[in-house]
């Protein structure tokens, strides 16, 4: 045998005929990989044992052991068996395919299973078990996760793999793995006794009580705890669980899972026979409807989960030998001479177990003479735990934490102000012509500081450290985004409005519903949008929320743009922006929906949020931006801007016609160029330019937009084309906030979204204290 | 520093049907430590696994007292330096193996028992996780000290199952807890005092399939003046005739009173770090 490791070399390889395709499962024996039978072109499963076990004789007939007793089988409800045998080293079973799905699958997608449907299913199933058991087969791992289940709903029995397994070891190899598996065992299999048939009926029995439930017939800390409920707890009633349940069928499964095999239904036929009969009754009485107590078996009622009753079950078992144990101990600490305690064998010794990572041994207490020292600390961790719980109490935490909301409160209003101060400060460096952009950033490009501007600048920068600061303080925390925003807008509002007064909220109310609000309702919906899209966690409803103000932020967004000139649907790109903009918005619903997007990253959202609003915006404005553009393109190519190749050449300052006629000729040529427009100073520049256009436009650009044009011309003929571009699309792009800009100056909308903000501020910071999660 | 001189022996034997002996023994007097494990996994699994058991844990113990590997302040600071010790030994064993076994198919589903003591002072501490067990002989008595982790003996402690029973379960192969099977092991940690004339025995449940107690305490008692090697072989004899299904493995430590020191020793005792 090689190292190789099945995964690799076994893909695509040929075994007795049959090219494996992929791999299906794998166990502790070996894989089952799906194959193609080539001589028959049909798709089958082939087992194949481990490599490691394929020198181990034991390992082989068991294995092959598995391939012979199904192979007697033949039965509609057991998987069929084609070919066994070794080839390149590997044993191997060919066996038929089933498309479908496990019985464990089938619950876990459809939560609750008809009870008709899972009589049906276990009507198969039985008959075929009986056909194992006549021949002396027992199956020993009956579960659901062992039921294959087809298209057609037709259950099929597999893994008859430890069928033999405990009778050939006789227990002489050692292994961590129980035969058969923790939460369908029967009693006696748990207690290692030997086994029959009826076995497998127990497994049944638990295996009807999940699938009809939902919920495993016993539950523990860990596999041994469960085994032992197997052992020793009381019969669990499905009929608490799920109340739809006929009562006879709840009962069968209690017969099943008897503790006693002879108590159970002794073979298969029985059982299976047993429903048929008090299926066919149940018929009988819901069609002639005389029973009082009709049971509708086609509804399903949802299932309840109940609580263990702490009558004899294995935890409260657990818990009084404990205490015994401690009285034991207790006593025989004082006995001083023997060394070993005569109950040794029901107490071990000294068993200071310690998951060494993971958590802490206690200390063990002083040696006391003739005993082991640390059983009684030993016993008294394990004790501790079973131990009620406290009740938490009353948090007086959360009404501690809404004093600090006044706090808040005057806090997001000196911030307000004091960028609202700094904005009014540098109001002065906004010009007009500049696009949005270039204007936020004008005061720190200005090359003459206003009075008092860097004073109130690093005022605001020390407000910034106090807003980043105040996110430490639990009930602020996640007003920190709101602070900035509250903080930008409040610049923005100084910064463009400088002739309104602070905070005059007079006559806002009639404007609430004009579309440049839009704007405002744009930004707090957004804003919400993604406060939620930075949760880690989102409940259903919260999801819902977030969808629905993701879909509102970019539906604002368009409106909000909305201009009088339609996008510029011709460029290939802009065309596409607005299925992009959609499809982001898209995915950030998505990441909102699923859990796993937002538990494994808030940004993903954010950003998804952000692009399709940029998506959106951009897509909107294009429309604005092109025009200038072409319009800037054509004037510029017609205005002779006094090309030379030779920089000496003198302009005439006073003759303008003369001018143009003398430079008309060169307009073209690029190379070693020379603009002598550049040489002329501002006002000059600006004087040439107004007339230029006014002689190729006539009056069809309004006189507000020429310092504009005029701006943007001579950037082009200072830098180039590409900077004129830019600068039109940096115009295009703040355009709807500009023009908000100008009716704010008149209606107060900056007021009105601060006021909104500000608001929106306090009652999302007291929805924190109220809904915290850290409870 | 012990008041007791420590014998050492270790006998393990294949049996009369296995292939492979998969039991690893390892004494040492210089650290004073004897280790029994007993491997499974089919193919030559189970003799690395026990091996790399044993051998860890010695490397790991003699790097300690060298000096040339550290125990961090923070793994388990309650415990005394020699259960920190152990433990820390045992636990990288365990990480070995598997590692190991995680980094090939062949190894994968590999493991071991271990059972290890050591001594400090006049305690005898052990570390110990699986089915192999430590015995202690004492005043002409014999007692197990260790806890099988088996699922039988899991039923025991419940009260499912009584001890005679669980001794001839199919169960009782099944292992709740070894190494190389997870990557956190739980290890029982055992510390207790001993006597002079006191005997321990390690042993892999190979040893104990083929004798009872009672034929055990008897062997003991009988061979009191034999020497420990030879009582130690002839349990496994012993064992092998009326069993003999399984590797059969031993350690056995006699605790004798202390011989006085030659003058040699003292020097190097004067000059040795403790």
């Amino acid at each position: 045998m090689s190292d190789k490791n099945p995964k690799e070399s076994l893909i695509g390889t040929d075994i007795s005929g049959c090219e494996i395709l992929q791999k299906v499962a794998e166990g502790g024996m070996g894989a089952v990989y799906k194959a193609r039978h080539k001589a028959l072109n049909r798709i089958v499963c082939v087992k194949i044992l481990s490599p490691a076990l394929a020198n181990d004789k034991k390992a082989v007939e068991l294995f092959l052991s598995e391939a012979r007793a199904v192979a007697e089988l033949d039965h509609p409800n057991i998987v069929n068996v084609y070919n066994v045998g070794k080839e390149r080293g590997y044993y191997f079973i060919v066996m038929s395919f089933i498309e479908g799905q496990t019985l464990s699958i089938m619950l876990k997608r459809r939560k609750v299973l008809p009870v008709n449907l899972v009589l049906d299913l276990f009507d198969g199933i039985l008959k075929g078990l009986n056909v194992a058991h006549e021949k002396g087969i027992i199956h020993r791992d009956i579960k659901p996760s062992n039921i294959l289940i087809n298209s057609e709903m037709h259950p099929k029995i597999v893994d008859f793999g430890i069928a033999k397994k405990v009778d050939k070891d006789k227990g002489t190899t050692k292994t961590t793995e129980l035969a058969g598996t923790a939460y369908f065992i029967a009693p006696e299999q748990a207690l290692g006794r030997d086994l029959d048939t009826r076995a497998d009926l127990y497994s049944i029995g638990a295996s009807m009580y999940y699938v009809l439930t939902g919920q495993f017939p016993y539950n523990g800390k860990n596999t041994i705890d469960i085994i032992q409920k197997h052992i020793n707890d009381p019969v669990p009633d499905p009929s608490k669980i799920r109340k739809d349940l006929p009562p006879w069928l709840a009962q069968a499964i209690q017969k099943l899972m008897s503790k006693d095999p002879d108590k159970r239904f002794q073979t298969a036929k029985e059982t299976y026979l047993f429903f048929q009969k008090m299926r066919a009754e149940d018929q009988l009485r819901l069609k002639s409807g005389a029973s009082g107590s009709v049971i509708d078996l086609e509804t399903d009622s949802s299932l309840k989960i109940i609580k263990e009753s702490p009558v004899t079950n294995t935890e409260s078992i657990k818990k009084k030998r404990h205490e015994a144990l401690l009285k034991d101990t207790a006593k025989s600490f004082n006995q001083s001479k023997p060394v070993l305690l005569p109950g040794l064998n029901e107490s071990p010794a000294a068993p200071v177990r310690s998951e060494a990572p993971k958590r802490q041994t206690p200390p063990p207490p002083p040696p006391i003479p003739g005993n082991y020292p640390s059983q009684n600390a030993a016993i008294n961790a394990e004790v501790s735990p079973l131990g009620d719980t406290p009740k938490e109490p009353f948090r007086w935490r959360n009404l501690i934490d809404f004093a600090w909301l006044p706090v808040l409160m005057l806090f997001s209003l000196l911030v307000s102000y004091t960028f609202f101060l700094f904005g009014k400060i540098c109001s002065v460096h906004v010009s007009p012509n500049l696009g949005f952009i270039a204007n936020l950033v004008s005061p720190l490009t200005a090359s003459q500081n206003a009075p008092y501007q860097l004073p109130v600048a690093g005022v605001c920068l020390i407000m910034l450290a106090a807003v980043f600061a105040s996110s430490s303080i639990r009930a602020f925390a996640r007003s920190t985004m709101g602070l900035l925003v509250i903080a930008f807008i409040s610049y923005m509002a100084g910064l463009f409005t400088p002739q309104v007064p602070y905070w005059d909220i007079k006559g806002i109310g009639q404007f609430i519903f004009s579309p440049e609000y839009s704007l405002c309702y744009f930004v707090i919906a957004g804003m919400w949008a993604l406060s939620l899209c930075w949760r880690t966690t989102l409940t259903k409803a919260e999801a819902f929320l977030g969808t629905a103000l993701v879909v509102l932020t970019v539906v604002l967004a368009y409106t909000a743009t909305g201009l009088s000139i339609a996008p510029y649907t011709e460029g290939a790109f802009i065309k596409w922006l607005a299925f992009l903009g959609l499809l982001f918005t898209l995915c950030t619903v998505y990441y909102l929906t699923t859990q796993k997007g937002v538990h494994s990253s808030i940004v993903a959202p954010t950003l998804c949020l952000l692009a399709a609003v940029a998506c959106v915006w951009t897509y909107n404005i294009s429309g604005l931006a092109n025009t200038m553009n072409t319009t800037l393109k054509v004037l510029a190519s017609k205005i002779n801007a006094g090309e030379v190749s030779h920089p000496s050449t003198q302009i005439d300052k006073e003759d303008d016609v003369g001018y143009v006629s003398v430079f008309q000729s060169d307009a073209f040529s690029h190379l070693n160029t020379f603009k002598r427009i550049n040489l002329l100073s501002p006002e000059e520049k600006y004087k040439y330019l107004d007339k230029q256009i006014t002689i190729f436009t006539k009056d069809a650009i309004p006189q507000s937009y020429r310092p504009l044009m005029i701006e943007m011309l001579s950037a082009y003929y200072l830098s180039g084309p590409s900077r004129m571009t830019l600068l039109a699309w940096d115009y295009a792009l703040g355009y709807p906030i500009q023009n908000f800009n100008q009716n704010a100056q008149n209606n107060n909308a900056y007021y009105f979204l601060l006021t909104l903000l500000y608001w929106f501020g306090i009652l999302g910071c007291a929805a924190n204290i109220v809904f915290r999660e850290d409870a | 520093m012990s008041t007791f001189d420590i014998e050492f022996a270790a006998v393990t034997d294949i049996g009369k049907i296995r292939e492979k002996n998969e039991d690893s023994v390892l004494i040492s007097s210089e650290l004073g430590l004897g280790v029994v494990a007993d491997g499974m996994g089919g193919h030559s699994a189970g003799e690395i696994a026990s091996n790399i058991a044993v051998h860890v844990l010695e490397e790991t113990i003699r790097k300690v007292n060298a000096g040339s590997l550290k125990m961090p302040d923070t793994f388990l600071p309650k415990l005394d330096k020699i259960e920190r010790k152990l433990l820390m030994a045992a636990n990288l064993a365990n990480a070995a193996i598997y590692t190991t076994a995680q980094a090939s198919a062949i190894y994968k589903m590999m493991g071991t028992t271990l059972t290890g003591v050591t001594f400090d002072g006049d305690n005898a501490v052990a570390v110990h996780v699986g089915d192999s067990r430590i015995y202690l002989y004492r005043d002409k008595k014999l007692v197990q000290v260790t806890t099988d982790h088996s699922l039988a003996m899991e039923h025991v402690r419940r009260g499912l199952l009584t001890k005679a029973e669980a001794d001839k379960s199919k169960i009782q192969n099944v292992l709740t807890r070894a190494m190389g099977i997870k990557k956190n092991v739980e290890f029982d940690l055992l510390k207790f005092p001993v006597k002079i004339g006191d005997i321990m025995v390690l042993c892999s449940d190979g040893l104990y399939k083929g004798l009872t107690e009672k034929q055990m305490q008897e062997l003991l008692e009988k061979g009191q003046n034999t020497p420990l090697v030879k009582l130690c072989k002839q349990l496994v004899r012993v064992s092998n005739d009326n069993d003999g299904q399984d590797n059969i493995s031993t350690v056995m430590i006699k605790i004798l009173p202390a011989q006085p020191l030659t003058l040699r020793q003292k020097i190097k005792r004067f000059f040795s770090k403790s």
